[in-house]
């Protein structure tokens, strides 16, 4: 068909802090609606938090900061009424990647989900099996195509069976090929509505879900189990479990403080745009818990280099800082909670 | 394939490791969310290298397990790719208990072409790499 023309999309690559919420800003941003990463990732509810400690993801119990994949792109176009795709999975390899072509063809860069095990561009020690990477294709010259993946600085290129293996990466969360984009963008976008809808998403996420391992809550019962974990499992155990918190908070693309500076940062902009008093409260107390998860995570490194039988610091005040952390946040959500702009 | 020039260090003693720069957000005094392209600190690297450690450590352990005879090279292999049984029955597309049964040398031995394709696909060498180990 095409394969010898190159094909290369005018698409701006800016670094993100987070893939998903950079991927929908950058893809928001090409067709000329100014949206910074905070706002997409504020407005699509990208916050949250999960403890599952019965499911164990690589080797320690899981917890998630973030929304499931592929949210914070659906809900930031629903809320905004924007027109855009998103195919859920497809039924083969051949189908998915014909349809990427086409979609190139017309002029669409398209958002894929990844697995990163087998990303040969990602840095190395990252490369663990984690399915819920993001990242926008915008170009395919003969077999190579053209990858925005906020994480690096610079836009990389992936060969077509690379792009096969990462797109049908097999596992928890299989990607399945699943694609996005937006279609057509509105002349004006009401983001006073969007930013209105998203916090009550939120609110509504981490503080009221009925369900004891999700939200504040969740977060709660993780600070009691932390003080519980060197006598249940042992110095090693408990500190690569803590280690597991760290990694998710910290590492995995979050922009810091597991995403806590990202929403932050997202309620200030928009208490700057709307001149609201509510908003701007929040964010002074979403930075401040941010700083506080930061200082945790400094207080936790120090346990988990340590490799000795007595830990370094004492998992009760890690737990009692944690317990400080969840206050914090909640106040956060009371403060929005009945918010208007 | 890739398994031919094998590094054996953890990954994070490659000089490769934390050539990456990310971006960061921070919140400073006077109430202002600052972006920042830098390295990572103290507080991210030190979990990171602790996780591989301990995924070196099980491949290490691994090894030796099977070449004492008391395991079959599955479990080397899915210990490389970091996953555990049930990662491993989803990438394969095998049942979790026929997985814990092969991961024993005697039914290994019995294992059929086909299965032995699956499971070297999942692990992403040929069937031969699988047989022999290394």
């Amino acid at each position: 068909m095409m394969d010898s023309k190159s094909l290369i999309i005018n698409y701006t690559h800016r670094q993100a802090g987070h893939c998903e919420s950079g991927a929908t800003s950058n893809l928001f941003n090409f067709y000329g609606i100014k949206m910074s990463e905070p706002m997409a990732f504020g407005i699509g509810t990208g916050i949250y938090f999960s403890y599952l400690p019965f499911i164990k993801l690589m080797f320690a119990p899981m917890m998630s900061f973030r929304n499931l994949p592929n949210t914070v792109f659906r809900r930031s176009t629903k809320y905004l009424g924007v027109d855009s795709t998103v195919i859920k999975n497809f039924s083969n390899v051949k189908d998915s990647m014909d349809a990427l072509d086409k979609n190139l063809e017309k002029g669409i860069p398209t958002g894929v989900q990844v697995g990163v095990f087998n990303l040969t561009f990602f840095p190395p020690e990252y490369r663990q099996h984690y399915n819920m990477h993001n990242m926008v294709v915008f170009g395919k010259e003969g077999n190579l195509y053209h990858v925005s993946d906020t994480v690096m600085e610079h836009p990389q290129t992936l060969s077509y069976e690379d792009l096969v293996r990462v797109r049908w990466a097999k596992g928890a969360f299989a990607p399945k090929g699943k694609m996005y984009w937006i279609n057509s963008m509105p002349k004006e976008l009401d983001i006073r509505k969007g930013v209105e809808l998203g916090v009550k998403k939120s609110v509504y996420e981490m503080t009221k879900v009925p369900f004891w391992l999700i939200g504040i809550k969740g977060m709660k019962v993780m600070a009691k189990d932390i003080k519980k974990w060197p006598k249940k499992h042992g110095n090693q155990k408990a500190a690569f479990y803590l280690g597991q918190i760290l990694r998710m908070a910290e590492d995995y693309g979050t922009g810091g403080a597991g995403f806590r500076y990202i929403y932050g940062a997202f309620l200030k902009e928009s208490g700057e745009t709307f001149n609201n008093k509510q908003l701007l409260e929040a964010a002074d107390i979403m930075g401040r818990t941010a700083n506080k998860w930061r200082e945790f995570t400094y207080l936790g490194a120090r346990n988990c280099k340590n490799r000795t039988s007595q830990p370094v610091e004492d998992y009760g005040t890690l737990g009692d800082m944690m317990m400080e952390i969840a206050g914090m946040e909640e106040q956060v959500f009371k403060t929005v909670e009945k918010l208007k702009i | 394939m890739e398994n031919s020039t094998e590094n054996t260090d953890p990954v994070y003693k490659n000089k490769d490791y934390g050539q990456y720069r990310e971006l960061f957000y921070t919140y400073d005094e006077q109430g202002n969310f600052q972006k920042s392209v830098g390295f990572h600190g103290t507080n991210t690297r030190v979990p990171l290298e602790q996780a591989w450690d301990l995924f070196n450590e099980r491949i290490e352990e691994a090894r030796l397990k099977v070449l004492a005879g008391k395991a079959s090279p599955i479990i080397y292999y899915m210990e490389k790719i970091l996953a555990d049984p049930m990662g491993l029955s989803m990438m394969a597309g095998i049942s979790l208990w026929r997985v814990k049964l092969h991961c024993m040398p005697i039914f290994f031995k019995r294992l059929s072409d086909k299965t032995l394709a699956k499971y070297a696909e999942a692990f992403n060498i040929t069937v031969d790499q699988l047989k022999k180990m290394e």
